[in-house]
């Protein structure tokens, strides 16, 4: 390569979208939401990762990729963890601030307490090792077992016990 | 319901996917954000991207922050950036992503396009530039023959607008200040170039191409980068046809994804008129100052080592050295051009 193409590649602008990466855009982003928004709590912090999780995948990875669900599955969950736990100083007042966006609960001491058992419900999910609380949001958004091990690169049948174990740790970081 | 699908449920998200992709796309033009091509998968490559695309980025953001940070005003078309220093200016990854390219806030418009050519030798990229291209007299070890090519001067005109800022940050659902009435339309005349640029690969037999840095990390800004490159051109000069700098520079460096930090270290550029911020992505590279030609320049070293570049400014050129080299190799080069 000459050193005029060169330039020109570190010039010129981007190409347009190709149509591969929109058709798996169209397919995935409802569900790369979905488990955002399980983990999150918040849908217009959800679709915020699902955006970057997309960019992400887009500056590294070939559209028509064989792994191009798996790894947005996979992505969506982490990226939101992250978000969560950099939020979770915070939670109680992004709680509120979410549950009153996102519902309409008529009684405001019932908001309260729904809003404070969300944050509980969330700051648990940090205390997670990633693996569990990613095998939570998950299942929990709809993905099959054979779906979920491809996301998170485990065998389908080592699956079910690690849910369950992940359901056990949950629980109890919710009632401690 | 399980106990554990009842604490985790969600409200149902209203999902529009078509509006989600137009607000991608829009980033995707905003940022200049370019697909992966097949094949150049990986964390290098993809490091190499983001540093590129991000120094473009900075550059914008940290050029048109530093030409609005000139007080008064222009009431007649006024040269209000024309660098004759440099400064480094450091940058985080949330800096290069956050910010929006200058292409959110108008419309460029190249009178003349930046459109690199590749020219048979020296006494033809002098020819074609008007300028006086200086030579390495001191070459590092597996350096193979030089490659010249030349970027013509470029000109382009930007004009502001506020309907196409307004609706590319409501594509990103972003709620950034008003533009104030008379941004609107005012327009920044930008001259940059000529510039000429030789490129040397690794001259060990075999190698074809771009010679890659190859760190543990793979986070090496400059991997695919040629093993030697030395450029030199005319800095960019700007004009304004009189847009009132103090709303400009409040407007601009209060803009969503221009992290405190960076506003502030361009504030504090003490004489922004006449310097050149060169962006330093922190995250993946180190400066300092260094003594080259006998003027201030920039080191830039890759937190591996393996790549080195120096910046500095003499007699109205910005002259670079660059390459998978070490400190004092890419030094050696730039005290040795003549």
């Amino acid at each position: 390569m000459e050193v005029a193409e060169r330039l020109r590649l570190r010039t010129a602008p981007g190409p347009g979208m190709p149509p591969a990466f929109e058709d798996l855009f169209r397919r995935e982003y409802p569900r790369v939401v979905a488990i955002a928004h399980r983990i999150v709590g918040d849908a217009d912090e959800a679709e915020d990762v699902a955006q970057d999780v997309f960019v992400s995948f887009y500056r590294k990875h070939p559209a028509d990729a064989h792994y191009a669900a798996p790894w947005l599955h996979a992505a969506a969950a982490h990226t939101a963890l992250n978000v969560l736990r950099s939020r979770a100083r915070r939670r109680t007042r992004d709680a509120v601030e979410a549950l009153r966006r996102d519902t309409a609960v008529p009684d405001p001491a019932q908001a309260a307490e729904a809003a404070e058992t969300r944050s509980e419900v969330r700051a648990a999910l940090t205390r997670l090792p990633d693996r569990s609380a990613a095998l939570l949001a998950l299942r929990y958004s709809g993905l099959s077992y054979e779906e979920i091990a491809a996301a998170l690169g485990l065998r389908q049948s080592s699956i079910g016990t690690l849910l369950r174990r992940a359901e056990d740790a949950f629980r109890k970081e919710v009632t401690t | 319901m399980s106990d554990i699908e009842d604490m985790l449920s969600v409200p149902d998200a209203n999902v529009d996917t078509e509006r989600a992709l137009a607000r991608l796309r829009a980033r995707v033009e905003a940022e200049r954000i370019a697909p992966v091509s097949r094949g150049a998968s990986g964390p290098r490559r993809v490091a190499v991207n983001i540093w590129l695309k991000g120094l473009a980025a900075a550059a914008t953001v940290a050029l048109v922050a530093t030409v609005l940070t000139v007080s008064g005003l222009a009431e007649t078309i006024l040269t209000i950036f024309e660098p004759k220093q440099i400064v480094a200016v450091p940058i985080t990854v949330n800096d290069l992503t956050g910010a929006s390219s200058f292409a959110t806030y108008g419309t460029l418009t190249w009178t003349e396009q930046p459109r690199p050519y590749d020219v048979p030798d020296l006494g033809t990229a002098a020819r074609d530039s008007g300028m006086t291209v200086l030579i390495p007299g001191n070459l590092p070890a597996g350096v193979g023959a030089p490659k010249y090519g030349v970027m013509a001067k470029t000109t382009a005109t930007f004009t502001f607008s506020a309907e196409k800022t307004r609706q590319a940050a409501a594509a990103q659902k972003r709620t950034p200040p008003p533009m104030p009435a008379n941004i609107d339309g005012s327009r920044l005349f930008i001259t940059g170039g000529p510039a000429v640029v030789t490129f040397y690969d690794d001259g060990s037999a075999g190698a074809t191409g771009a010679t890659s840095a190859t760190g543990a990390t793979g986070a090496s800004p400059f991997s695919g980068m040629p093993r030697l490159i030395v450029a030199q051109g005319r800095p960019p000069v700007v004009q304004s046809d009189g847009v009132t700098v103090d709303q400009l520079q409040s407007y601009l460096l209060q803009q969503p994804g221009i992290s405190p930090q960076l506003a502030a270290q361009i504030r504090a550029i003490k004489d922004p008129s006449s310097t050149l911020p060169v962006p330093i992505p922190v995250d993946m590279a180190t400066s300092k100052k260094v003594t080259v030609q006998g003027v201030d320049g920039i080191f830039v070293g890759d937190s591996t080592g393996l790549g080195s570049a120096v910046i500095w400014q003499k007699d109205g050129i910005v002259y670079g050295v660059a390459g998978t080299l070490t400190e004092q190799q890419v030094l050696a080069v730039a005290n040795s051009l003549h």
